[in-house]
């Protein structure tokens, strides 16, 4: 087992209130094991003890170590030096504070807004009565345990809210993170509160753009996009929808209705039962203006083997 | 100085808490949590394998609450406190259905009831486990259960000191480190839950915040630490992360080979060989690094090929990805790099088996930083999740109780006491030039492992011990380059240094004073257990560079001590 050591430069992006920001350049040596964390961490004790950050399971679970290793959201602990190294074929490595958050000091941010918007999906438990005092027990199937599982482990570091555009432009966005915990207690089937946590989830789950960065980004594999995918599912339970759950709705099902129809998304078309005529006319100028209605009005012809859409369709 | 009042504060957000956080809260009473992380941050989310109990319905037929007193009696070598065993396994069933009942998603059997799995040392299969992150799926559960009841978290404060009068805290000082803003805590009750203390350690499975803050901060407000000389080092941690392997490898057929390509087990344990307890495990392979027969960097290999890929994936996934992820081995292909290291700390703040301390009124302790000594000289795995809730628990009611029987006093000089710990604190690391506290903690780090470390004899320990006290002269005159007022980290890693060093004397006394080999801590020039001279608990206070030793007798109830043979 061979453990060649490398010298490699690790560029890091600092700031204080006292001095502003600027870049500052460390060397060391690191061998294939060296984890970013431990970069870190000898870097202060042996070389810049003002250098801050936050560190402390070194195993991806306790969720403190997230920020930009050259220009991508990961977890420090959970990153080899020299795999950065090689994949981006230069012995430079830059870190930078996680994006959205704002910066407190060099990598560690300011984590409140995160932590709000997670305990607003009441990510907790709320089981009957009986179980509680202890006069029953919860029984739970082998497979619905794994499927929980897999949204339960969310660590609450934030990288998928970093890298979130919608969570950037609309603030009645709860965000990836709290989405994945709201939906993990939604499909527990020991959980008394469903509608009040649909309440919660249904408007701002129509929100997610579907860009799939939450997903690239976490370090557990939690999918967040997958657990607002579900959620939406749920819309049809809810009483009383809000106008973005609205028109969430009628779009997912003009698409549902185009697809069958003609086998294609008739952009045009959706857009209309989507919107209604008239927002559709109002938004129809400003595509005329900006040179784009030509696309709203292209025509397409059916697929041909609808029969077999359909089947598709209905097998789901 | 801001000064807050709350009934009860509680100081660490891990498992044992959160837990006493839990109880004190539904008795009505206001409490505080003062952790210098984010409660999910804490050491509570490594663990792994499980939490054992025992479960009335839902165990082994054979097994009962006795074998699990027993088989962790034998475990801790016989200078485990019989009652307070046994009341942790009485209590383990309702722990784990608590647990349950709140949300932990334990693995499952087909008919739906908490599954079960094997562990070292068991006589029966009765540890309850979530896939291999069990500590973490038990401190979120209990994170977000607390999160919904009125308790005030102070989430990256960091607890500089406790405030006492003659016989009782009265309160502690604590930092806000993003601020850098002192606040004085006044209280009538203070719980130590501040976790153990593995960045003593050059090596260690502990997270880097494990600083043993809780010991030394007691230790300075006069509370004494039982048995501090017990250090457990686990055999097969991750080379160099140090990230824990777990013995369920071996139990699979793992077998451990030296730089030759041998199963040198074959030496140390011909019969039991790497299913060897922990101890002889951790000495063999330091045995053989030392003697030039470890890797180069110092580490064996544990080597799983001969099992086949699919049976790694499926039955070590942990170890498997762990490899891969954190050492960029494939086990499949070659064998994962271990070497031991430190593990857990049986050692803590006195405290009686309902998590109080007899040397001052109104201090508690539970988890890791407690010693209520269910786990002697050598802890079993998966008792440390159950002692953390089951203990917890206790705490907090016994603080509750103490709470309604304990009214508040008036005491002097409160506020200049809270203003000297700010400037002790300060004084500490003024000075314009010196050392960093890299350098000392690096030192302290080596010498700890060298010295105080797997193997023990006289004359090492006591040349650790002076360098130990020579490293705290040298940090009195510690200084911190970054003068910022703003979540000064270097301010703070000084000031764990501080109680690291203040630990670490401690350890290194009470270890040379013990003149035989139990559990964990392993005598070259005293091999063997000692029962005529030291079944008996070591009870050390801290008076400046001299630590004050006395002893207990172990509690024994119905189990009288017998040979360690397994």
């Amino acid at each position: 087992m061979s453990e060649e050591e490398k010298e490699i430069v690790i560029k890091i992006k600092r700031s204080s209130k006292e001095k502003g920001n600027w870049w500052q350049e460390y060397k060391l040596k690191v061998d294939r094991f060296t984890q970013m964390t431990e970069v870190l961490r000898r870097i202060k004790t042996e070389q810049d003890p003002t250098l801050a950050y936050r560190a402390s399971c070194h195993m991806a679970v306790c969720g403190s170590c997230g920020m930009k290793i050259n220009g991508e959201p990961r977890l420090a602990c959970k990153t080899l030096a020299l795999d950065i190294v090689k994949k981006y074929g230069k012995n430079e490595i830059t870190l930078e504070p996680m994006d959205y958050f704002p910066i407190i000091k060099d990598l560690i941010v300011d984590w409140t807004d995160f932590y709000n918007r997670m305990f607003k999906v009441k990510p907790r438990l709320y089981p009957s009565k009986e179980v509680l005092e202890g006069k029953a027990d919860h029984r739970l199937k082998p497979e619905d345990q794994r499927e929980l599982w897999k949204f339960e482990q969310c660590i609450w570091c934030g990288l998928c809210v970093s890298a979130c555009p919608s969570v950037k432009n609309d603030p009645e966005f709860l965000g990836p993170a709290a989405h994945a915990k709201g939906y993990r207690f939604l499909a527990d089937p020991r959980d008394t509160i469903f509608d009040e946590r649909l309440k919660i989830l249904i408007d701002s789950s129509w929100r997610c753009t579907y860009c799939y960065q939450c997903f690239n980004v976490c370090p557990r594999d939690i999918e967040p996009v997958t657990t607002i995918k579900k959620t939406r599912a749920y819309t049809k339970f809810v009483k009383e929808k809000t106008p973005v759950s609205l028109t969430g709705e009628k779009h997912a099902e003009a698409i549902a209705k185009s697809i069958e129809d003609t086998g294609k998304i008739e952009e045009a078309k959706v857009y209309i039962s989507t919107y209604g005529l008239l927002t559709a006319i109002t938004d129809m100028i400003y595509a005329m203006q900006n040179g784009k209605l030509k696309y709203a009005l292209v025509t397409d012809t059916k697929v041909k083997n609808m029969t077999q859409i359909r089947k598709i369709m209905e097998g789901e | 100085m801001e000064k807050l009042s709350y009934d009860a504060i509680v100081i660490g957000g891990g498992l044992a808490g959160l837990m006493a956080a839990h109880e004190i809260a539904v008795s009505g009473y206001k409490v505080a949590v003062i952790s210098k992380v984010f409660p999910t941050r804490s050491h509570s989310s490594s663990a792994e394998g499980g939490i054992a109990a025992y479960i009335d319905g839902n165990s082994d037929p054979n097994d009962n609450p006795d074998y699990m007193t027993y088989d962790t009696i034998k475990g801790g070598d016989f200078l485990v406190d019989q009652d307070a065993a046994e009341l942790l396994s009485k209590k383990s069933g309702e722990i784990v259905r608590i647990m349950e009942s709140w949300g932990t998603l334990f693995n499952r059997q087909p008919d739906g009831r908490v599954a079960i799995r094997y562990f070292g040392g068991q006589t029966y299969p009765r540890t309850r486990f979530v896939g291999d992150k069990t500590g973490m799926a038990l401190l979120h559960t209990l994170f977000q259960r607390v999160s919904g009841l009125d308790i005030d978290f102070y989430s990256e404060w960091f607890a500089l000191d406790l405030i006492r009068d003659d016989k009782r805290v009265v309160g502690v000082v604590a930092m806000e480190m993003k601020s850098m803003t002192p606040a004085f805590f006044k209280t009538r009750a203070i719980v130590m839950a501040t976790g153990g203390m593995g960045m003593l350690y050059a090596h260690s499975t502990n997270a880097y915040i494990n600083t043993g803050d809780g010991y030394a901060i007691a230790l300075r407000a006069g509370a004494a630490l039982k048995d501090p000389e017990f250090v457990q080092f686990h055999p097969t941690a991750l080379y160099p992360s140090d990230i824990l392997i777990s013995e369920a490898a071996r139990g699979e057929g793992a077998i451990l080979i030296n730089n030759k390509g041998e199963r040198f087990m074959v030496r140390y344990a011909p019969r039991k060989l790497d299913l060897a307890p922990r101890d002889i495990t951790s000495r063999a392979i330091i045995t053989e690094i030392r003697e030039g027969r470890g890797f180069p960097g110092g580490y064996v290999g544990l080597d799983l090929r001969h099992l086949g890929e699919d049976y790694i994936k499926e039955r070590l996934a942990l170890a498997y990805e762990a490899a891969m992820n954190f050492s960029g081995v494939d086990a499949t292909k070659e064998p994962i790099p271990v070497r031991p290291a430190q593990h857990y700390y049986m050692g803590g703040i006195d405290v009686d088996i309902t998590g109080q301390n007899p040397d001052l009124i109104g201090l508690f302790a539970a988890g890791e930083a407690a010693c209520v000594s269910v786990h002697g000289a050598n802890r079993l795995g998966s008792n440390s999740l159950l002692e953390t809730l089951v203990f917890g628990r206790e705490t907090g009611r016994t603080v509750a109780k103490f709470l309604s029987e304990h009214k508040e006093e008036d005491s002097n000089n409160l506020d200049k006491e809270a203003e000297k710990v700010v400037d002790d604190a300060y004084k500490f690391v003024k000075s314009e030039s010196g050392v960093h506290f890299g350098e000392i903690l690096n030192k302290l780090r080596n010498v700890m492992w060298e010295k105080v470390g797997i193997f023990r004899d006289e004359d090492n320990m006591k040349d650790a011990l002076s360098q130990i006290i020579e490293l705290r002269k040298m940090s009195s005159s510690m200084y911190v380059l970054d003068k910022s007022s703003t979540y000064n980290t270097e301010f703070f890693n000084a000031l764990e240094l501080r109680n690291m060093l203040d630990l670490a004397i401690v350890i290194g006394r009470t270890a040379i004073e013990r003149k035989e080999s139990r559990g964990a801590h392993f005598r070259t020039d005293y091999p063997e257990r000692d029962d005529n001279n030291w079944l008996k608990h070591t009870i050390a206070y801290l008076k400046g560079e001299t630590v004050e030793i006395t002893y207990k007798p172990v509690r024994i109830t119905k189990w009288k001590p017998e040979p360690r043979v397994y």
